[in-house]
């Protein structure tokens, strides 16, 4: 018997670890969750997931080095749209994510670890692992019943 | 076009800052150095107008977060107004609006500061 077979990526952007790439990225990111069948705000959301992952990566894999890679596949099947953002550079700490605490963030004046509270709250699964060739952010939105674009 | 371009002008002793376009990790660095110009100059009363701001990443977020201690413990605040649905969504994702208070326009938010003392404070 056939396994199921891992969908074909969509769309597969390839980026350098640079900042100016984010405005990318996200229209990117916002264009495929559109095609898939996300209303509007939705997908303004997940791109703003996958700008915050890529973020992590420039900022936290590669420690903000410009001259690395960022490969970003979107995967649709009817049922959802995952989005893989991979890259080569230190282990990310893929522990558990303590709640946000904004009034304890403020008077400690803290600036970051935000991102990944976001990507938390909009995506329906967010996961981490550790492959041969890096890391791999997988971001899950379940697409609306019905409505996505793509055909089995 | 570029990215982010952010004016600012004082009205009643107020700092209003324009943000046009959108924060993100690129993009930051000039949002934050507005707002660190202001706290230079010991203007601690900030209205954060997101009337041309398309969206923020949690970049933008952290900015506000680096400064509000020090513009509270100076006796001042920062307000927001005229956010976009998709703004104003992504404040609220992290509970921003219950630590920021957050006004349909700039001019409710202008006026706020003059109520009691006009300073500090979380939206209670």
């Amino acid at each position: 018997m056939k396994g199921r077979r891992r969908p074909r990526p969509a769309v597969v952007l390839r980026v350098p670890s640079r900042t100016e790439f984010l405005a990318a990225i996200r229209d990117t990111a916002k264009r495929v969750a559109e095609f898939a069948g996300c209303e509007a705000g939705t997908a303004e959301q997940v791109a703003l997931a996958v700008d915050e992952a890529a973020t992590n990566v420039i900022e936290h894999a590669y420690g903000g080095a410009a001259d690395r890679r960022i490969e970003l596949s979107f995967l649709l099947t009817p049922e959802e749209l995952r989005v893989e953002i991979a890259d080569d550079g230190q282990p990310v700490d893929t522990g558990a994510v303590p709640d946000v605490d904004l009034r304890r963030y403020a008077s400690e004046r803290r600036r970051g670890g935000f991102g990944v509270h976001l990507m938390g709250r909009i995506m329906d699964t967010v996961s981490f692992r550790r492959t041969a060739r890096g890391n791999v952010c997988c971001l899950v939105k379940k697409l609306p019943a019905g409505d996505a674009r793509v055909a089995r | 076009m570029s990215e982010l371009s952010v004016l600012s002008r004082e009205l009643e002793g107020v700092v209003l800052l324009y943000p046009s376009g959108f924060i993100n990790a690129h993009t930051v660095r000039l949002f934050e150095g507005e707002l660190q110009k202001a706290l230079d100059g010991g203007r601690y009363r900030i209205v954060v107008s997101g009337v041309d701001l398309r969206y923020v990443a949690s970049a933008g977020l952290g900015a506000l977060m680096g400064v509000i201690e020090e513009v509270r413990t100076n006796g001042g605040d920062i307000r927001l107004a005229e956010l976009n649905e998709t703004v104003r969504n992504i404040f609220e994702m992290l509970g921003f609006n219950h630590l920021y208070r957050i006004f349909p326009s700039e001019q409710e938010a202008i006026l706020s500061f003059r109520e009691a003392s006009g300073t500090g404070g979380a939206p209670a």
